[in-house]
């Protein structure tokens, strides 16, 4: 097996996991962790592609996904805050106001 | 090649079981410092990809800012951010959506991997040529982003504080 094959396994695993973790976390911010996750193994794919096809282009793709992640986290965890701020327990599925 | 081998699967192996911790950790504290351990294996794994640029940037914006931002979100959060348990309809849709997205991706990802091909110059210059030629548009396109979300974070925030 090459390293590129190891990665390659590697991120599958990982999307996989995240999207498990969206599934069966109730608490929005665990929530989030499992989207970072995903979110992760998606950029290591796209360095490793550019890796494999000999390209810098994917390392500069990789960046720009860097600061959408960030962006994403910022918003989600101000959502999340704004909806859970005045219940007992955050859990998305008690979300009693998502209106404008 | 070989030499890097080991480091690469141990760095794998470290971000899959940290993975599992966040998904699996009780506590968001203990899932947040799950979170910075997978965070740095992906760093070493860009270290080992020979993405220097990109792993500075995931330890300076995931390891630092978004771990940190998280912890703060923790501390705010209700109880804590203590949650119920799952219930099983729950573990079910994650056993089987996990699974069924594994066996896609495994599918769609087995690919015969071509012979890497000659690794280009390293070093920053070459990405920053790229991020101000072919990618100019998105490249700019991240400076409003940056400002819509710290702006809309305000926003849905401030709402809630005229109401009370």
């Amino acid at each position: 097996m090459t390293a590129e094959a190891i990665v390659l396994a590697t991120t599958a695993a990982l999307f996989a996991l995240g999207a498990a973790g969206v599934l069966l976390r109730r608490n929005p911010v665990a929530v989030l962790m499992a989207v970072e996750i995903m979110l992760n193994a998606a950029n290591l794919l796209i360095v490793l592609g550019g890796r494999v096809r000999g390209e810098v282009l994917g390392q500069a793709i990789a960046l720009i996904v860097l600061v959408i992640a960030a962006a994403e986290a910022v918003i989600g965890l101000g959502l999340a805050l704004a909806l859970y701020r005045d219940q007992v327990m955050a859990d998305v599925d008690e979300t009693r106001e998502v209106r404008g | 090649m070989d030499a890097l081998l080991v480091p690469l699967i141990v760095g794998c192996a470290v971000a899959l079981v940290s993975a599992l911790g966040v998904i699996l950790a009780r506590r968001p504290v203990h899932g947040a410092v799950a979170l910075l351990i997978h965070s740095l294996s992906i760093v070493a794994l860009y270290l080992l990809l020979a993405a220097d640029l990109i792993a500075f940037g995931q330890l300076l914006i995931y390891s630092g800012a978004i771990v940190v931002l998280f912890l703060f979100v923790v501390a705010l959060l209700p109880a804590g951010g203590i949650e119920r348990a799952a219930t099983s309809s729950r573990i079910i849709a994650a056993l089987v959506g996990g699974g069924a997205l594994l066996l896609a991706l495994g599918a769609v990802l087995s690919v015969q991997l071509p012979a890497p091909a000659p690794q280009p110059a390293t070093g920053v210059a070459p990405i920053g040529r790229a991020l101000l030629e072919p990618l100019v548009v998105p490249f700019e396109l991240t400076a409003p982003l940056l400002l819509v979300a710290i702006i809309g974070a305000v926003t849905i925030w401030r709402r809630q504080e005229v109401e009370r």
